[in-house]
C-alpha cells in the first residue's frame, strides 16, 4: 500500500472532485447529450434511456479519472467546469425548440 | 494522486471499499433476500401460504376495493404536502387505480393514485394501497408485515432511511463505489486469470482471505459490475432528475406528441364519464395474447384519469417468460375498444428494460434466480474479505502504534456480517413469537430488527478491544453462535406457530416455506461450524514479531 504523498487537503479535493465534480460531469453529459439527440430526431425514450445509461459509465471514468490525473486544477477544470458549459448547452438546446 | 497508476487505484479501492462497503454489504445481503421476497412473505405471513393467483374480476372484485381506498398513506400525504405549493383539500381526487401481480404472488397489490393539486411536480400523484387476497377480495391487515417484499426488499435500496431518499443516495454512492471497486480491483491485480484458481486456506489467514477476495472478486465480476450498474439504471430518474428538473420542454413536446400518436391523452379531459367493463377488456386481451403466440395471464392493470370521459385501461401481460419489456394494451375506458398496442421498443430501451428486468427477475426461472442468489452471497464474501484483510494486514502495527484503526473496522465488520445476519434472525423469530392480533405488529417486528442490529454493534464494538492487541475479536465467533441459535429457533417457531413443519411442507411440495426453513436450517449449521473455527483461531496465541507481508 502506498504511503500518503498528499496532504490530507489534497485528498479531501480529490475526493470530493471525484464525487461532486463528476456528478456535475454527468449531469452535463446527459443534458446535452438527450437534448442533442431529440432535436436531431431520435426518439424521446430512445435517447433518454441511452444517456441515462451511458451516464453512469461516464460517472465512472470521472470518478477513476479524479484521482489517477496528474493535475488536481485540470481535474476539477474539466468535470466541474464541463459540467457546466455541457448543462448550459442542453438547457438552451431544450428551450430552442419551443 | 500518487507517483502512479496502480498506486492511486489501490487507495481508491481500499478506502472507498472499506467506506462504503459497509453500505454495500446491506445492499447485497438484503438484495440476496429479495430475490426469494415472496418465499420469505409466505413464511412471515402464515395466512397468505396459499398458491399463486391470477389477477381478479376487476368487476365484481377490484372495483369495490378501489372505491374503499379513501385516501393517500399517511407518509405520502405528508411528502405529497410539501410539493404543493398551497395546502392540500380535505379529500383529494382519485386519478389513478393499479393492481399489480406475479406468477409468485398469492396476494395482490392494489392501489390508488391520488391527484396532488398545486404540486411543483407535473401529473403528480400520491398513492394509497391496501393488499388483497384475490380469491375473494379480502383485505388483509395493515400491521402486518411483508418481511421479504416491504421490509428487506427496501433495505437493499434505501436503508428505510427515506428523508429526502438520503438513504437511495448513500446507496446509490456506494454501487458506483462497487464499479469503481470492480476497475480499480482489475487494474491492482494483474494476474487477473491466475486468480481465477488461486485459493490457499491452509497458508495465513491473510494470504487465504486475500486469495479469497481476489477469487470471489474475479469469479463473479460480470454479477458484481452488473449488478451494481442495473441497480443504478434502475433508479437513473432519482440519480439525474434532468429530464425532470431541466428539460421540460422536451419531455412535454414528447408527451404530446405521444398523446397524438397513440390516442392515450395526457391529461384528464375534465368532463365526468364512467368505465365499460374492465373484465371484458381483459378477456379481450388474453384472446389477443393468444392470437399472437403469446398466451398470458394479466400482470399489470391500471386505470387512468379515473372518472373522467378520456379515462383508459391498460392492461399488460405478466413477465414469466421474458426479462423485460411491458407489453401492454390500452382500451378506451368508455367503450371498451382497443386505442393502442405499445409498439416494440427501441434498441436503448430494450437494452435499458433488459438491464432493469435481469437486475428485477419477474421471469419464471428458478436456475437462474438461484444463480443470481449465488451471485449476491459471492459479492457478500467479496466484500467481507475485503475487512478482513484490511484488519488483519495492520492490526499487528497499529498494536505496535497503539492506534486503535482497526478495532473500530473489526468492529463494524461484525456488526455488517455477522450483526446483520443477526437482526434478520431475531426479526424472522419475533414475527413467529408475538402474538397474532397484536396491535401494530409490523412496528414491533421492525422494532426487533434495528434493537438487534444496535446490539450486535454494541457487543462488536465491546468486545473489539481485543484487536488493539492484535487479537481476533471474540464477537465474530459468540455472533456465530447467535446466528445458528436464532436459525434453530425461528425454524421450531414457525413449526409450532403455523404446523407447517418441514415434513408437511416437504411432503405438499411448498417451496416457498419449506425452502425458507431449509435455508434457515442450513444457516445455522454453518455459523455453527464457523463459530467452532473462530473459537479455536481466537484461542491461537499471538506471534510476538509477526512478520507483516504487502500483497495488495
Amino acid at each position: 500500500m502506498a504511503t500518503a504523498t498528499q496532504s490530507s487537503w489534497h485528498v479531501i479535493a480529490r475526493v470530493c472532485a471525484s464525487i461532486f465534480g463528476s456528478y456535475a460531469f454527468t449531469w452535463g453529459f446527459i443534458a446535452l447529450g438527450a437534448s442533442s439527440l431529440i432535436i436531431g430526431g431520435t426518439a424521446f425514450h430512445e435517447a433518454s434511456s441511452l444517456t441515462s445509461m451511458l451516464g453512469f459509465l461516464v460517472y465512472l471514468w470521472a470518478f477513476c479519472w479524479a484521482f489517477i490525473a496528474a493535475s488536481l486544477a485540470r481535474v476539477w477544470v474539466v468535470l466541474a467546469g464541463g459540467g457546466v458549459v455541457m448543462t448550459l448547452a442542453g438547457w438552451w438546446l431544450s428551450r430552442s425548440i419551443a | 494522486m500518487f507517483a502512479n497508476f496502480r498506486l492511486s487505484f489501490a487507495w481508491l479501492h481500499t478506502w472507498f471499499g472499506l467506506v462504503l462497503g459497509f453500505v454495500l454489504m446491506a445492499a447485497f445481503f438484503f438484495g440476496s433476500l429479495s430475490v426469494f421476497d415472496r418465499e420469505i412473505d409466505r413464511w412471515a405471513l402464515p395466512e397468505t401460504r396459499i398458491e399463486p393467483q391470477p389477477m381478479p374480476s376487476f368487476d365484481t372484485i377490484l372495483a369495490s376495493r378501489f372505491a374503499e381506498i379513501a385516501a393517500p398513506e399517511p407518509e405520502e400525504l405528508a411528502a405529497a404536502s410539501k410539493r404543493s405549493t398551497q395546502p392540500l383539500p380535505e379529500k383529494l381526487k382519485p386519478a389513478l387505480f393499479g393492481a399489480y401481480t406475479t406468477h409468485r404472488d398469492p396476494v395482490l397489490d392494489v392501489f390508488v393514485g391520488f391527484e396532488v393539486p398545486n404540486s411543483t411536480l407535473p401529473n403528480d400523484l400520491a398513492y394509497g394501497s391496501v393488499v388483497i387476497d384475490p380469491r375473494d377480495g379480502r383485505k388483509l391487515p395493515k400491521d402486518r408485515l411483508a418481511l421479504g417484499s416491504a421490509f428487506f426488499y427496501p433495505m437493499h435500496y434505501s436503508l428505510h432511511f427515506t428523508w429526502y431518499d438520503i438513504g437511495m443516495w448513500i446507496v446509490g454512492l456506494a454501487a458506483m463505489a462497487m464499479l469503481a471497486a470492480v476497475v480499480s480491483g482489475v487494474v491492482m491485480h494483474r494476474k487477473i486469470f491466475r486468480e481465477f484458481f488461486t485459493f490457499r486456506p491452509g497458508k495465513k489467514l491473510l494470504r487465504g482471505t486475500l486469495d479469497l477476495h481476489n477469487l470471489t472478486g474475479v469469479v463473479a465480476l460480470p454479477f458484481h459490475f452488473l449488478w451494481a450498474l442495473s441497480g443504478l439504471i434502475i433508479f437513473a430518474g432519482v440519480y439525474f432528475p434532468v429530464f425532470d428538473k431541466m428539460l421540460q420542454p422536451l419531455v412535454e413536446q414528447h408527451e404530446r406528441e405521444e398523446a397524438r400518436h397513440t390516442g392515450l391523452d395526457a391529461e384528464p379531459s375534465g368532463v365526468p364519464g364512467t368505465l365499460a367493463s374492465v373484465d371484458a377488456m381483459m378477456i379481450a386481451a388474453k384472446d389477443h395474447w393468444v392470437s399472437r403466440g403469446v398466451p398470458g395471464e394479466v400482470g399489470y392493470l391500471q386505470v387512468t384519469h379515473v372518472g373522467s370521459s378520456n379515462a383508459y385501461v391498460s392492461i399488460y401481460r405478466d413477465s414469466t417468460d421474458r426479462v423485460a419489456t411491458a407489453e401492454g394494451l390500452h382500451f378506451q375506458g368508455s367503450t371498451g375498444r382497443v386505442i393502442f398496442e405499445d409498439p416494440p421498443t427501441g434498441a436503448a430501451e430494450t437494452v435499458n428494460g433488459f438491464l432493469t428486468g435481469m437486475h428485477l427477475q419477474q421471469f419464471r426461472h428458478w436456475t437462474l434466480r438461484w444463480l443470481i442468489f449465488v451471485g449476491g452471497l459471492l459479492s457478500c464474501v467479496c466484500i467481507t474479505t475485503g475487512f478482513i484483510f484490511f484488519v488483519e494486514k495492520r492490526k499487528h502495527v497499529h498494536a505496535r502504534q497503539g492506534t486503535s484503526g482497526s478495532r473500530w473496522v473489526d468492529a463494524l465488520a461484525v456488526t455488517t456480517v455477522t450483526g446483520m445476519m443477526v437482526a434478520t434472525l431475531a426479526t424472522l423469530v419475533m414475527n413467529r413469537a408475538l402474538p397474532e392480533d397484536l396491535a401494530n405488529r409490523d412496528l414491533w417486528e421492525k422494532s426487533t430488527f434495528w434493537i438487534a442490529w444496535l446490539t450486535a454493534l454494541t457487543h462488536a464494538l465491546w468486545r473489539s478491544a481485543a484487536v488493539l492487541q492484535a487479537r481476533m475479536s471474540k464477537a465474530w465467533a459468540e455472533q456465530s453462535w447467535a446466528i445458528a441459535a436464532l436459525g434453530a429457533v425461528a425454524v421450531v417457531l414457525n413449526a409450532a406457530t403455523t404446523g407447517d413443519h418441514l415434513g408437511r411442507t416437504l411432503m405438499a411440495g411448498y417451496w416457498p416455506v419449506a425452502g425458507v426453513d431449509l435455508m434457515l436450517i442450513a444457516s445455522a449449521c454453518a455459523a455453527a461450524i464457523a463459530a467452532r473455527k473462530l473459537r479455536a483461531r481466537a484461542a491461537e496465541v499471538v506471534p510476538v514479531n509477526p512478520e507483516v507481508p504487502d500483497y495488495a
